[in-house]
């Protein structure tokens, strides 16, 4: 083991560094998934780049749109005055990572990055059609959040490619999001089954699950049965999202239990939508 | 009970260990290191049963900063055992489940040392391997100590093959109550692995001196226990051996038995530097002392109007590759089955069954959950069937004063009626099964028990310093209960002075008197029996001395307020102290306790280790709780403990013990199990070895009842295993009242619930 540290001061020189050193470094934020990693042998990096002090932290807004920098952390979105209320959802989903300690300090650009099928703030993002913004040697370049997830721990993110901002438009004020999770214990737990979904009023329907396939996926014929038909197919959504999605047995929870929460939290969180929805719209 | 107002114990006072904890300055075993120390490593099986063909070490020796590697070949082949002595320090050409250890490496850091044993090479030969218990009793079944019977063991315990111990309690005419039952109930139950979960993971540091002594701090609940064991498997006098507990970050049991210690100490003796070996969680799930998993049977007779007639039952207990206290826990098990019942006709066993899985040890209150899981929910499924209210049935069969225990024992100081009836006031009983919240059923739940203070004798010196503060030097180690500040005050009682007076110091075997040790819900009762003693030696001491330059008869003489009065003379005990020292040596004295054993009838009893339990305590737990009806998500909303605990040293610290008991055994009801899939863990992390956190917690309250026990300090009984014994039936039969859903086997997931309510699991969940 052992691996040395570096500190760069600009984004540009933390992408040269990391196109010397190649596989053989890695950038790191927070570090609660990649110590871990380095920890259980499964990564051995020589370098680690600290992204901390390139100002990627910031959470901003302009008319039309959020920005989260990907250094923002999860405690610093649970506390974001512009996602307390349409935007709810990345708030709950922040809440519930991890503990106190993992939230002061885990990043939402490592939350993507790492690409896990379980990151709890993944499925809000994809519901918001969020776009990625990278820079790497050759510049920057953005895709969508949904194109970018390839599957459980990849991404198409080059090695030398930064993660900088994570960026979605601003919904209109007929909307509303939610987001639950589901597993065995009320904290520190990595979600069984999460969902996130997001709604417009006669509008468009957005749903996603976590870890109930190889990465976190939105399932369009639910998506699409909501926008068909709206409040009175929410059942009937969730039997759909759970046709969708590819859940595995494992140590966590069962095949059949995940499909079972996937249509139970799929329902749940579009109903919460089109209460919220009500509430702030009566 | 003394008729006075007392001062110091009964009081809520802060303990005397807390400062230097809460400000982490206290020095635990893990935090302790040596100047020159080494880093020591273990090589562990990848097999669950294989014959080691070649084990080559070669490579690891080779790596610079490597100083020793030990394995089979490179130290005596001693084995060691509590009941058995069937285990070895490493595996003797075959082993018996996969994390037993194979080798270990001494090096100048842990990264070097890690890479030394990654670079050890073992070749296996896989043999027939037996992973569930109950094949294990098959004839045929492979046999996981093919040599059990040339092991030494103690003579109690009946072993056969895989049978590691089988005991058996009974009393009247089985067939006949059977017979003469309205009606009769079978029904089976399973527990899991749990882990006890101390926060700080088995740690040690050897190292030997100039006079070949090898001094091991560690953090063992057991340090006279610990003593013996190395010396046993060093081959040295015991004499030899000294044992230090600078702390200990919690134990619950799981620190009993030897970790790492003897591999610290051969690895020290091997390479001449001081080693340091702690366990990490990976270890920790796959080869320390988890609870053992059970399958209890019970088939019981009742009369139409619910009173036990006649009970059969059987645990099997699964101890995993080696037996350590499985055949006495299985045989505790029984007592946990009978009491706290009046039954005439029953008769139960206990067998302890060897598999190619990890050792097992004596998690706090060993038996009690599992066995209790399966009575107070098969309690339920009678009365319910009878149509009889549960708490109403239990009521109309719990022990009363005078009864015979299952042995034939007297009961006294008999609490069990007011537990129920105090924790069932408290949660609302009359209504069983109110109104949940949208999507969410409700639903309340009882249970009960009782529980052994665990007995042994306990030592104790106490010397009065010449600056009126008083020493206590005890054997026993302060787990974090804050049983030594309960024996504490009880010592500041009978020498009348102030706690913050008493300092107590860590256990060091070549200094400390012997004690039993920090187990089975003793320490403050049995080490606050022996300050007992201890104060009333001083007081002799004290008034041999003044008496004569008082001139006034021995036994006017008291002590009070830090002062030695006999009518109008006083003197500050610091003087006295300082008198004595003067003219005798000072004021030092050697407290003992031990408590007396019950008179039974050995009739009822077979091949048990322990057949009446000493000062027994009774509780009972209910407990309300909201299930949603689709996740099957629990949330506990409520949960009351009411506990006998004879005499309340410090309320503050019994609702500590309280509190945390409750959260063991939430977390072995709901979430917590190591799970094997054969002979592999699945979750040796703890991202899947799920304990509950502080959302999982309800407030727990506390009823604390003082009925004196005969033998305990100003009555008290032992307090700390009890509470984590009642909540696995005590939830169940609240999911079951809320439900419908009644789930036999811990633990009880969200996802047993929703597939049972979802149709799509079979009975058992
Ligand atoms: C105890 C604990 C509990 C947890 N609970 C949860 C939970 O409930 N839900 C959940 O979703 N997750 C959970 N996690 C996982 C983890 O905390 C989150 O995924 C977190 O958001 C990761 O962020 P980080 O900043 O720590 O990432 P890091 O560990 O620093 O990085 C993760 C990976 O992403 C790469 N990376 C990070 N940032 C960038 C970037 N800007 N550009 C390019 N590459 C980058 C790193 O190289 C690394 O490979 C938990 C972790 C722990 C330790």
């Amino acid at each position: 083991m052992g691996f040395s540290f570096h500190r760069p001061d600009t984004i540009d020189a933390a992408i040269s560094f990391a196109g010397v050193h190649g596989e053989d470094a890695r950038f790191i934020a927070g570090g609660t998934d990649l110590i871990i990693q380095i920890n259980r042998r499964r990564l051995a990096p020589r370098h680690l780049i600290s992204l901390a002090g390139l100002g990627l932290d910031r959470i901003s807004e302009t008319s039309g749109e959020y920005v989260i920098g990907a250094m923002a952390t999860h405690d610093a979105v649970v506390t974001y005055p512009g996602f307390q209320h349409e935007l709810i959802a990345l708030a709950e989903a922040s809440a519930v990572i991890g503990g106190r300690q993992v939230r002061n300090i885990a990043t939402v650009g490592g939350n993507i990055v790492n690409a896990s099928p379980a990151a709890d703030l993944v499925p809000v993002l994809l519901t918001l059609d969020a776009v990625v913004e990278l820079r790497g040697p050759a510049g920057a370049r953005s895709l969508p959040l949904d194109r970018f997830l390839v599957e459980r721990g990849r991404t198409v993110r080059r090695p030398d490619e930064i993660l900088t901002s994570v960026r979605f438009a601003k919904p209109p004020t007929a909307s509303a999001t939610a987001f639950l999770k589901a597993g065995r214990r009320k904290a520190m737990e990595i979600s069984v089954i999460c969902v996130a979904a997001h709604l417009v009023r006669g509008g468009k329907a957005r749903i996603a699950v976590g870890a109930a396939a190889s990465r976190t996926v939105r399932v369009r014929d639910a998506e699409a049965l909501v926008e068909r038909q709206g409040a009175g197919a929410f059942h009937e959504a969730g039997r759909l999202a759970a046709a969708e999605v590819t859940p595995i047995d494992d140590v966590r929870a069962s095949a059949r239990y995940r499909d079972l929460l996937v249509a139970a939290l799929v329902e749940r969180a579009l109903a919460s939508c089109a209460e919220r929805i009500g509430k702030a719209n009566p | 009970m003394s008729s006075y107002e007392r001062r110091v114990a009964g009081k809520r006072l802060p303990r005397i260990d807390g400062i230097g904890k809460v400000t982490g300055k206290h020095v635990y075993a893990a935090d302790f290191a040596l100047p020159g120390m080494l880093f020591g490593k273990i090589l562990r099986s990848s097999e669950a049963h294989a014959r080691i063909r070649r084990l080559d070490v070669a490579r690891a020796l080779a790596l610079p900063g490597v100083r020793t590697v030990l394995g089979a070949g490179d130290i005596p082949q001693i084995r060691f055992g509590t009941a058995i002595k069937d285990r070895t320090m490493f595996a003797q050409g075959e082993v018996r489940f996969r994390g037993e250890a194979i080798a270990a490496v001494a090096a100048t850091s842990l990264e070097v040392a890690e890479a030394a044993v990654r670079a050890i090479e073992v070749e296996y030969e896989p043999l027939p391997a037996v992973f569930d218990p109950e094949e294990a009793l098959l004839p045929g079944a492979p046999l996981v100590h093919a040599g059990w019977s040339d092991y030494q063991a103690l003579p109690v315990f009946d072993r056969e093959g895989n049978i590691s111990g089988r005991s058996a309690i009974g009393d009247g005419d089985l067939e006949a109550g059977f017979a003469q039952s309205y009606r009769i109930y079978e029904h089976r139950f399973t527990t899991q692995h749990v882990h006890p979960g101390y926060t700080e993971p088995r740690a040690a540091v050897a190292s030997w001196d100039g006079n070949g002594d090898v001094i091991v701090w560690s953090n063992t609940q057991l340090p006279f226990d610990m003593k013996n064991m190395l010396a046993e498997v060093l081959d040295l006098p015991a004499s030899k051996v000294r044992v230090i507990v600078p702390g200990i970050g919690g134990g619950f049991g799981g620190k009993l038995r030897v970790g790492v210690e003897h591999y610290a100490a051969w690895l020290a003796r091997k390479s001449r530097r001081p080693v340091k070996l702690i366990t990490t969680s990976e270890e920790e799930l796959t080869d320390a002392y988890p609870r053992q998993p059970t399958i209890v049977t019970l088939k019981t007779g009742v009369t139409r109007d619910g009173r036990l007639l006649a009970r059969q039952g059987r645990v099997i207990l699964d101890c995993g590759a080696f037996a350590n206290s499985g055949p006495a826990t299985a045989a505790i098990a029984l007592q946990v089955l009978a009491g706290p019942y009046r039954t005439p006709h029953l008769a139960f066993e206990g067998i302890a069954v060897y598999t190619n899985k990890g050792a097992t040890g004596s998690f706090r209150a060993p038996a009690g959950p599992m066995a209790n899981f399966a009575v107070e929910s098969q309690i339920d499924l009678i009365a319910d069937d009878l149509g009889i209210d549960p708490l109403e049935f239990r009521l109309r069969n719990v022990y009363r004063e005078g009864d015979k225990g299952p042995a034939g024992e007297t009961l006294a100081s008999v609490s069990i009626e007011e537990c129920l009836r105090r924790a069932a006031d408290s949660i609302g009983w009359s209504e069983r099964k109110p109104l949940g919240k949208k999507g969410h059923s409700r639903g309340k739940g009882i249970a009960c028990s009782w529980w052994l203070t665990t007995g042994g004798s306990s030592g104790v010196y106490v010397r009065i310093n010449p600056d009126g503060t008083v020493t206590l030097v005890s054997g026993a180690v302060e787990l974090g209960s804050g049983a030594i500040t309960g024996a504490a005050q009880i010592l500041a009682e009978e020498l009348g002075v102030e706690l913050a007076q008493i300092n107590a110091t860590d256990v060091d075997t070549h200094v400390s008197p012997y004690d039993y040790g920090a187990q089975g819900s003793r320490t403050a009762f049995s080490v606050g029996n022996a300050c007992i003693a201890a104060a009333r030696d001083l007081k002799r001491q004290i008034g041999a001395l003044l008496a004569g330059q008082w001139n006034v008869p021995a036994d006017s003489i008291r002590l009070e307020a830090g002062s030695v009065v006999s009518g109008e003379k006083r003197m500050s005990l610091a003087d006295v102290a300082a008198l004595s020292q003067r003219s005798g040596g000072g004021l030092i004295s050697h407290g003992t306790a031990i408590q007396p054993m019950p008179v039974f009838d050995p009739n009822r009893v077979r091949h048990h280790p322990l057949p009446a339990w000493t000062s027994h305590s009774f509780h009972a737990h209910a407990v309300e709780l909201s299930v949603d009806q689709v996740t099957g998500e629990v949330s506990i909303d409520r949960y009351v403990v009411a506990q006998d605990v004879g005499y309340a040293i410090n309320p503050t610290y019994i609702e500590g013990q309280i509190e945390g008991g409750v959260a063991q055994g939430i977390g072995q009801t709901l979430s917590e199990e190591i799970v094997y899939d054969g002979g592999r863990v699945l979750n040796a992390n703890l991202t899947d070895y799920k304990m509950p956190t502080m959302m999982d917690m309800p407030r727990v309250e506390c009823i604390l009842i003082e009925k004196p026990s005969v033998n305990g300090p100003y009555g008290a009984k032992g307090v700390g295993e009890p509470p984590c014994i009642q909540p696995p039936a005590a939830i169940a039969n609240a999911v079951a009242a809320a439900t419908g859903v009644r789930v036999q086997s811990l633990p009880i997931t969200a996802e047993k619930i929703a597939l049972r309510l979802a149709g799509k699991a079979g009975k058992d969940g």
